[in-house]
């Protein structure tokens, strides 16, 4: 079929299906798969270093995604990074200097990643760089970061990876990672459910190595991994995935899956019955993509490193903050996406008020160095920064469905609290390699 | 034999993949071959579909608590068929006030149309935001549709069953439309020789305005139709504009049939892989794709343009 004529009489345009077609590819690649929001560059470089001394704002850049696979944890984390801002505001800023807090979308891409943190430090000349989701988005920023010494905070994503061989200098990773919860979750599910395995894995470098730390300890245990099933980032149907399970009938399937993928995941399986045989554990569960879904989709056993209702000092205080703070969002209690957001803020800025500079060198020592008692970090253990790894070590939660709430949002049940010590990746010293600090090129902002 | 039997659900589960695929293409087939506009708000109407399904099925209107509970008390069946019917209705008018905005483009560069289209998917996807927030939803489904069923021994969810069924029914009813009655011959008459159809007293503007709002229709009852099984956020129109552009190509653009069996092939294609070679699962369908378009660059049941001749 043809074209309805133009009506009017507009001057002829050379227009073809084809050339409609060649030009709608080209939308939609850019538009692309992750999000209707493109970012565009490339950027010119005309930063001003050195401005020590001066009584201006400290300038944060925020590099949560806000589109794409992570966009409900990216807002999450954005909103504690914010709190704890605001909190620091409130009682005269850093160092006499107000915060100021810059964001802009990474769009859960890695190449998105690296433009806006290479625009973060060279235009708008941020001193720190915090917020991540996606192991891939992570890394990317990191090398950026590290490029021009750059402290970047890496709040949310967990590959160990990013505290194994894409560690840096000027990098500091404030999550568990998927090794830590491996060890957490895996030994007492084989124990309970069985020895065959079916790993279900998001086919990027989380996934990949949050699936790899759990088949070393399922093997060394005497299990089997009977299959391997790759799930390509933003898969939205399932079916052939439960399919699959079905026929090879394993006793356990650990998933690595996160993101809008999981939620996907969760009600797809709801839907097939297949929710409670065979025995399920998600690695992590992070907050923003389970909340809202229902009880028959929180199945399994799973890994956080918070809880709104952990019974400690201070948790009461937090989530009152956040919800006097934030009184509109839908997800009206804090999860641990933005937990870590707002931790990892906190612990930034306190380190430059001990190192009494923005000086990065100074200030990345100050980091290494850093131990948070339990109390101020609203968990059951202390927890400290790993200066060989620049992970903080911490305490890791088993949980599974809560099936007597106090209250509508109490929706986990922790089964066990595992202070770092056991759950400490054992292979991330060998292979992080840090840049030693002369390596790192210096600032003061 | 027993590969033969280990195959079999994976073939029914690509055919109902296909078929949902297909129904998310069929307004955007419509569109495109209709009135040659790249409808790039195709998905953020489908993603408006959901939402307005949302509402209708479990309405949140604390202004009128009273009609809400007692519209609260009817079967969740009776309200989720309204949504089925008047979602579409909804989203059509949505539609209807797009293309009134986009006919100071026609007859112009296709990119002006497109950043109109591009425009308004981001507007859309921001309005979902301000007015039902970022976070998942979830459309309720009535029993009879729920659950699962034996495939030989295999659990296989209902709601696909009669997702798919759903399918077909959608399409024969706009092959009938288009085929059978005196609005589909005029839809089609119009894109053949619209100068014609216009001395013979037809309304051109107001087809055009129809077509539009039909293909957005569709659009919002793929987005009714896939809501319980992809779940409901806003950002959700990515997943469904994308590979409703690859079938219509694949199958050539303005065929029905065409963008069926294209949907039948990518869905083929993808719950395969998704069982024997799970990596390649999204690869699957654009691999699909560069080998079908490098063959055929019209894809499968394309006619050649008479603007190309």
């Amino acid at each position: 079929m043809n074209a309805i004529d133009n009506e009017r009489n507009e001057p002829p345009i050379n227009t073809s299906r084809r050339r409609i077609l060649k030009v709608s590819a080209l939308a939609l690649a850019t538009a692309g798969a992750y999000g209707v929001a493109p970012f565009f560059g490339p950027w010119k470089h005309n930063h001003a270093w050195s401005q020590a001394g001066q009584k201006k704002p400290l300038v944060l850049g925020l590099t949560m995604d806000a589109s794409g696979q992570y966009a409900a944890s990216g807002m999450d984390e954005r909103l504690g990074a914010m709190l704890a801002i605001k909190e620091i505001n409130a009682k005269g800023g850093v160092l006499g200097r107000p915060i100021e807090a810059i964001h802009m979308d990474s769009e859960t891409t890695p190449a998105t990643g690296s433009r806006v943190a290479e625009r973060l430090i060279t235009r708008n000349e941020a001193a720190f760089l915090i917020g991540a989701l996606h192991s891939g988005v992570a890394n990317a920023i990191s090398q950026v970061a590290q490029k021009y010494g750059c402290i970047f905070l890496n709040t949310n994503s967990s590959s160990p990876t990013e505290a194994g061989k894409d560690c840096h200098r000027v990098k500091f990773v404030w999550d568990g990672n998927g090794t830590n919860f491996a060890l957490a979750i895996v030994k007492n599910a084989m124990a309970v459910n069985g020895k065959n395995w079916v790993l279900l894995t998001n086919d990027y470098v989380w996934g990949h190595q949050t699936s790899k730390a759990t088949r070393t300890i399922v093997e060394a245990n005497g299990g089997k991994i009977v299959e391997e099933l790759m799930v390509p980032q933003n898969t939205r149907d399932f079916s052939s995935y439960l399919l699959k399970i079905q026929q090879i009938k394993p006793n356990v399937v650990a998933a690595a899956i996160g993101g809008d993928d999981i939620k996907a995941l969760r009600q797809q399986v709801v839907q097939v019955k297949l929710n409670k045989s065979p025995a399920w554990i998600n690695n992590q569960q992070d907050w923003p993509d389970v909340y809202g879904l229902g009880p028959d989709a929180i199945f399994g056993v799973f890994g956080t490193n918070w809880y709104y209702r952990l019974d400690l000092p201070g948790v009461k205080e937090f989530v009152a903050a956040y919800q006097t703070t934030y009184p509109g969002v839908q997800i009206r209690v804090p999860g641990n996406t933005y937990y870590n957001g707002y931790m990892a803020t906190r612990e930034l800025l306190r380190a430059v008020e001990r190192a009494g500079t923005t000086n990065n060198i100074k200030v990345i020592k100050e980091l290494e160095a850093l131990k948070v008692s339990a109390r101020d970090r609203m968990q059951d253990f202390d927890a400290y920064m790993n200066p060989v790894t620049h992970q903080l070590q911490q305490t890791i939660y088993m949980a599974t469905y809560n099936d007597a709430p106090a209250e509508k949002d109490d929706i986990f049940k922790i089964l066990a609290k595992l202070p770092p010590k056991d759950v400490e990746d054992p292979e991330a010293p060998t292979t992080c390699k840090l840049e030693s600090y002369e390596a790192t090129p210096t600032y003061e902002m | 034999m027993e590969f033969l039997t280990n195959l079999l659900p994976h073939l029914v589960n690509g055919v109902s993949l296909g078929l949902l695929f297909a129904l998310i293409a069929l307004g955007f087939m419509l569109i495109v071959g209709v009135m040659e506009t790249i409808n790039l708000a195709h998905g953020s109407m489908f993603a408006l579909g959901m939402y307005v399904a949302l509402f209708i099925v479990a309405p949140k209107l604390p202004a009128l608590a009273p009609a809400v509970e007692w519209y609260g008390t009817l079967p969740l069946g009776t309200r989720y068929g309204v949504a089925l019917l008047l979602a579409p209705v909804i989203v059509g008018i949505f539609g209807m006030l797009l293309e009134l905005c986009m006919r100071r483009t026609y007859g112009k560069d296709p990119l002006y149309g497109l950043l109109l289209t591009f425009g308004a998917a981001l507007v859309i996807e921001e309005l979902i935001r301000v007015i039902w927030g970022s976070n998942e939803k979830q459309l309720p489904l009535p029993d009879a549709i729920s659950g699962a069923f034996m495939l030989g021994d295999l659990l296989y969810a209902r709601y696909r069953l009669f997702a798919s069924g759903f399918a077909i029914v959608m399409i024969v009813l706009l092959w009938l439309f288009l085929e059978k009655t005196p609005y589909g011959a005029m839809i089609k008459a119009g894109a053949h020789d619209s100068e014609m159809v216009r001395a013979l007293g037809i309304n051109l503007p107001r087809l055009r305005l129809f077509v539009f709002a039909l293909g957005v229709g569709l659009a919002a009852i793929a987005g009714v139709v896939m809501a319980p099984i992809w779940g409901i956020r806003p950002q959700v129109g990515v997943d469904a504009v994308v590979p409703a552009f690859l079938i219509i190509v694949l199958g050539g653009v303005g065929s029905l049939w065409g963008a069926v069996i294209a949907g039948l092939m990518v869905g083929m294609v993808v719950g395969l892989s998704g069982a024997y070679a799970s990596e390649w699962s999204l690869l699957s369908m654009y691999l699909l794709f560069i080998v079908v378009v490098t063959f055929r660059a019209r894809g499968l049941f394309g006619r050649k343009s008479v603007l190309d001749a």
